[in-house]
């Protein structure tokens, strides 16, 4: 079922995505220019408040598509917390099995809410070394974001809810797989089985990380949160970044590659809703594309529902599912409606 | 050329600490980590002075480097005159050249980087609109005297009064790359929290992602292009270490030399966090201490001769 809606958005995604990259790369810093102030003047979100002191004319910055974020019913910042402690403990979890074969420890997944357990990790048999210091590196990281978070929120913390990260033919990597077409239908996608297989899962979760920090910092109203947040945003671009420059290396010898990366990124962004959030690795016009961002170079921003459709694999309005086979804990836990 | 002495000497003391963060962190990995709320507390700043305003032309500033080197770099050519003027003193960028590239990969990863930085100016420039700064005096040149080469001189790449020619091999652009990178990125963070408007702040994080992304394909590249140039590797860390010698005494900066696990298992370190995988924060002072290329109080010099333009022009004071 999943597949099947997918696949239907796929091609006015790719279009769109095509236009938006073509209109950057080949049109020179005028012409970017010129569609900062269209997309400014176009969009029905500013409300007045982007104006800067002392320039009456001025555009509003982050207008127009790169912002779908709508804040919603007000979070507090332990609710944006504890949404992306869910993220972490997922990241943190494929990541750890990955590189060393175990997960979190016992007293690393406790917490409010439904605690649950991990299912199907295992350790990747490496054959290019510098893929397997990479893993280790980006498990490490992910493994201190979760104690980080987890110390911040203290006893509001939410336990780690039920992950999947499994490779039978049923388990989200495999449906995710199905849907991207990187495996014909009914069969597994193994995220342990190679080099190649462990970069591939791991984009497909760091982009999503860093859109979904960026759409939560403008959420956060504690100043020091604010900066940690950006911290972390940082630290998940610069995973993005590894991950994705490292598969562009290795397109060179298996040009395959790129095209799994489209694959994935469409199937993303079929999920989170009409706008085109994502992008693969696929050169444009001489430059590689290893940074996803729109025609004025900002990151894209997903909102936590947005996030939820993504790791949740529904496009509809759920609570659970994918990844997380219960949903995940805490105020924020249901996907928005993209049907 | 008290410059380059005062960059030198406080290499040695930083080494270690870094050395002890990374093993601390990647020691400890699984168990809890206790107190490590204190460095919330700490990353913090607490000034209130300057606007949003202030802070976005401050960035500005900094993008109007990297693009004129990146453009250079990749196209042969500063920036487009109309996205020079503004308020402040205008000035020109001298001395970039185009790279001649030999590797593929590294040729499409420079245009991609070139075009982003590019696109910041002009988005910059778009969102403050008249408020928006000049561009200032830009020494992205190769004379022994330019700020590439007494960067490299004192980060002991070249010896004193050596050039560092950043345009003359695929790898040396990626290593003057790498001089900026990570230094955006602290840059932006730590401005995160004094930005007061939220479509800013939220602006200002997707300018922050990209700069990190940026920096991650310039340690990937060099780490991997490090197998079989170890040097390359000895680079980063001294590049690193001349980069935080001149921003106080705290520890915020990371060269890409892989660490060894528990089990004996290399560990890269393509990302520079500290022990809560949490990236480093500057300050727009510490950022000018090395864009000036000088650990004291001052208001120019280095890559910008003539100092910044707009009201956050001062470095701080670390001599």
């Amino acid at each position: 079922m999943t597949k099947d809606l997918l696949l239907e958005a796929l091609p006015k995604l790719e279009a769109r995505r095509a236009d938006r990259r073509a209109f950057l790369r080949g049109a020179g810093v005028a012409t970017v220019a010129g569609g900062l102030m269209l997309s400014g003047c176009g969009d029905s979100n500013n409300n007045g408040v982007n104006v800067v002191p002392g320039s009456g004319t001025t555009p509003p910055l982050g207008t127009g598509s790169a912002n779908p974020t709508n804040p919603g019913p007000a979070l507090s910042d332990p609710d944006v917390l504890n949404f992306a402690l869910n993220l972490e403990y997922l990241e943190a979890q494929f990541y750890a099995y990955a590189a060393t074969g175990a997960g979190l420890s016992a007293s690393a997944v406790t917490g409010t809410g439904t605690q649950g357990a991990v299912t199907g990790g295992r350790r990747v048999n490496f054959t290019d070394p510098l893929v397997a210091a990479y893993a280790r590196e980006i498990a490490g990281d992910e493994v201190a974001h979760v104690l980080f978070l987890r110390q911040a929120l203290g006893s509001a913390a939410v336990a780690q809810p039920a992950i999947d990260i499994g490779s039978s033919p049923t388990s989200a990597f495999s449906l995710a797989a199905q849907a991207a077409g990187l495996v014909p239908a009914g069969q597994a996608f193994d995220p342990y089985a190679s080099d190649d297989n462990f970069l591939l899962a791991a984009f497909l979760f760091e982009d999503v990380g860093v859109t979904a920090y960026k759409g939560a910092a403008p959420l956060i109203t504690n100043r020091t949160f604010v900066e940690a947040s950006a911290g972390i945003l940082a630290a998940e671009a610069y995973h993005a970044g590894l991950v994705r420059t490292a598969l562009f290396r290795r397109s060179v010898a298996t040009p395959s590659l790129v095209n799994a990366t489209e694959a994935i990124s469409n199937a993303r962004d079929s999920l989170d809703g009409p706008a085109d959030l994502d992008q693969g690795i696929a050169p444009v016009g001489g430059a590689a594309n290893i940074v996803p961002t729109d025609a004025n170079a900002v990151a894209f921003s997903r909102s936590a529902a947005q996030v939820l459709n993504i790791v949740y694999l529904n496009r509809a309005s759920v609570s659970r599912g994918g990844f997380f086979p219960n949903g995940v804990n805490g105020a924020v836990n249901t996907s928005a409606n993209n049907a | 050329m008290a410059l380059i002495t005062d960059l030198i000497d406080p290499q040695a003391p930083t080494e270690p600490l870094r050395a002890a963060r990374r093993d601390f962190f990647r020691a400890i990995a699984g168990a809890a980590m206790m107190g490590s709320v204190a460095s919330l507390a700490t990353a913090a700043n607490a000034q209130t002075g300057p606007s949003d305003a202030d802070i976005l032309n401050f960035a500005l500033n900094l993008e109007y480097i990297e693009a004129s080197f990146y453009s250079f770099a990749v196209f042969g050519t500063g920036l487009p005159a109309d996205q020079q003027t503004g308020t402040g003193t205008q000035g020109a960028a001298t001395g970039g050249r185009q790279v001649n590239f030999t590797d593929p990969v590294v040729r499409q990863l420079a245009r991609e980087i070139a075009q982003d930085e590019l696109a910041h100016v002009a988005f910059l420039r778009q969102a403050l609109g008249s408020a928006a700064v000049a561009q200032p005096a830009i020494d992205v040149g190769v004379s022994p005297t330019s700020a590439f080469s007494r960067a490299a001189q004192a980060a002991g790449l070249v010896p004193p009064g050596g050039v560092f020619d950043p345009y003359a091999s695929d790898e040396n652009f990626l290593l003057a790359g790498y001089l900026f990178e990570d230094v955006g990125v602290t840059a932006y963070k730590g401005a995160a929290p004094l930005i007061t408007n939220k479509t800013f702040l939220e602006a200002s994080a997707g300018i922050l992602a990209v700069e990190a992304y940026h920096a991650a394909i310039l340690r990937t590249s060099l780490f991997a292009k490090g197998l079989s140039t170890p040097s390359l590797i000895d680079a980063t860390e001294a590049i690193s270490n001349a980069r935080d010698s001149l921003d106080g005494p705290t520890d915020l900066d990371q060269g890409v030399r892989p660490t060894t696990d528990a089990s004996g298992n290399q560990v890269s370190n393509i990302v520079p966090l500290d022990a809560n995988g949490l990236a480093f924060s500057r300050s727009t002072g510490q950022v000018l201490n090395i864009v000036y290329l000088n650990r004291a109080q001052t208001n120019r010099g280095g890559f910008l001769p003539a100092g910044a333009n707009g009201p956050l022009n001062t470095s701080a004071a670390n001599g």
